[in-house]
């Protein structure tokens, strides 16, 4: 598949070497410019931009993406990147990152969030579940 | 009738003291509980600390009975966002918002949402006042197609036709004070020393104009 990473900060960059490990064409779009050299300088392609811009979007090949993740640490900013690349760039599935949970009631269609996911939550899901112990 | 007012810096503040003083039911959120002291001791509105967000804070400045929105944060995609969901999800009737950059602007406009950049009217204005010295706007138009604009005559302009000097769909003269008095000039108006005169102009012959009031006659 090919896609797109938006924000390549902690989060980003695993989500995006995770699906480098399973074959997929993976695109990081990130608009610090020290932070982009870095993830160039550790293998990553990189389009440096605001990817809430449907300019970076483009240039980062959004027309033939199959996936967007939207992953920076501003929730707003996840929105607004979701909503561009659904919406407008129609880019078939948008997957979000929650940076605070306060903000999930957000994330939904209408900002074209297929699914969305918090850390928080997920930690918390580990703990419902039984752990399994080694 | 009640307006939420997100972000209280600045223009936050004040739209939200003038709005106050006006009789009007005001609520106001920023993230920071210091940023109630830019409000007036004598502010009639609620000020609300938190994050716009949050469902909670929203519904705290009673989002679902207001008749105005604006987003005025210091951080453009929150106002986008918050703009949409005042719009979408309480339909709010009135919704505006501020953009610092021009970049978010295409999506804003896509989401159509009414948003005032600030930093684009700052640079056209002083554009505008650093081309045109004597020709600054009292009026714009549209989205700034057609301005109103004043100045007073020329004298090298004295005693030739009014009529002369209107340009169909570019310059059009519509009013002359003289002497302390207002008329509507006639097509046998004649220019007098002294008229101080209103003209319409489309923005893009606002050099020309300039040009004539400068004595280049073209």
């Amino acid at each position: 598949m090919e896609i797109l990473v938006a924000g390549g900060g902690n989060v980003g960059r695993q989500v995006a070497r995770t699906l480098l490990a399973q074959s997929h064409h993976v695109i990081i779009i990130e608009s610090d410019r020290s932070r982009a050299a870095t993830l160039r300088d550790e293998g990553f392609e990189v389009v440096t931009g605001n990817a809430s811009v449907a300019t970076s979007l483009e240039a980062a090949g959004a027309l033939h993406a199959d996936l967007l993740v939207a992953c920076t640490e501003r929730d707003e900013e996840n929105l607004v990147i979701s909503v561009l690349a659904k919406r407008h760039l129609r880019i078939p599935r948008v997957v979000a990152r929650i940076n605070d949970d306060d903000t999930r009631w957000l994330f939904n269609d209408t900002w074209g969030v297929d699914a969305a996911l918090s850390s928080a939550s997920a930690l918390c899901a580990l703990i419902a579940t039984p752990t399994q112990r080694a | 009738m009640h307006v939420v007012v997100v972000g209280c810096g600045r223009s936050g503040a004040a739209l939200a003291q003038r709005l106050g003083a006006e009789g009007d039911s005001v609520s106001v959120i920023d993230l920071h509980a210091d940023a109630r002291d830019r409000l007036a001791s004598n502010f009639t509105g609620v000020f609300i600390e938190g994050d716009a967000l949050h469902q909670s804070v929203l519904e705290s400045a009673q989002i679902e009975r207001a008749d105005a929105f604006v987003a005025l944060s210091s951080n453009d995609s929150v106002n986008i966002v918050v703009a949409r969901v005042a719009r979408d999800s309480y339909h709010v009737p009135h919704v505006l918002g501020r953009l610092h950059d021009v970049q978010w602007y295409p999506i804003s406009s896509h989401l159509g949402l009414q948003m005032v950049t600030t930093v684009q009217m700052t640079v056209d204005r002083i554009h505008r006042l650093l081309r045109h010295r004597r020709l600054d706007p009292e009026v714009v138009f549209g989205n700034g197609e057609s301005l109103l604009v004043r100045s007073s005559l020329p004298e090298y302009l004295s005693g030739r036709r009014v009529s002369e000097f209107n340009v169909e769909g570019e310059i059009h003269v519509v009013e002359i004070t003289r002497a302390g008095h207002s008329l509507l000039p006639g097509s046998s108006t004649t220019w007098r020393k002294g008229d101080f005169v209103s003209f319409i102009v489309a923005a893009g012959a606002l050099e020309r104009l300039h040009g004539f009031l400068d004595g280049r006659w073209s």
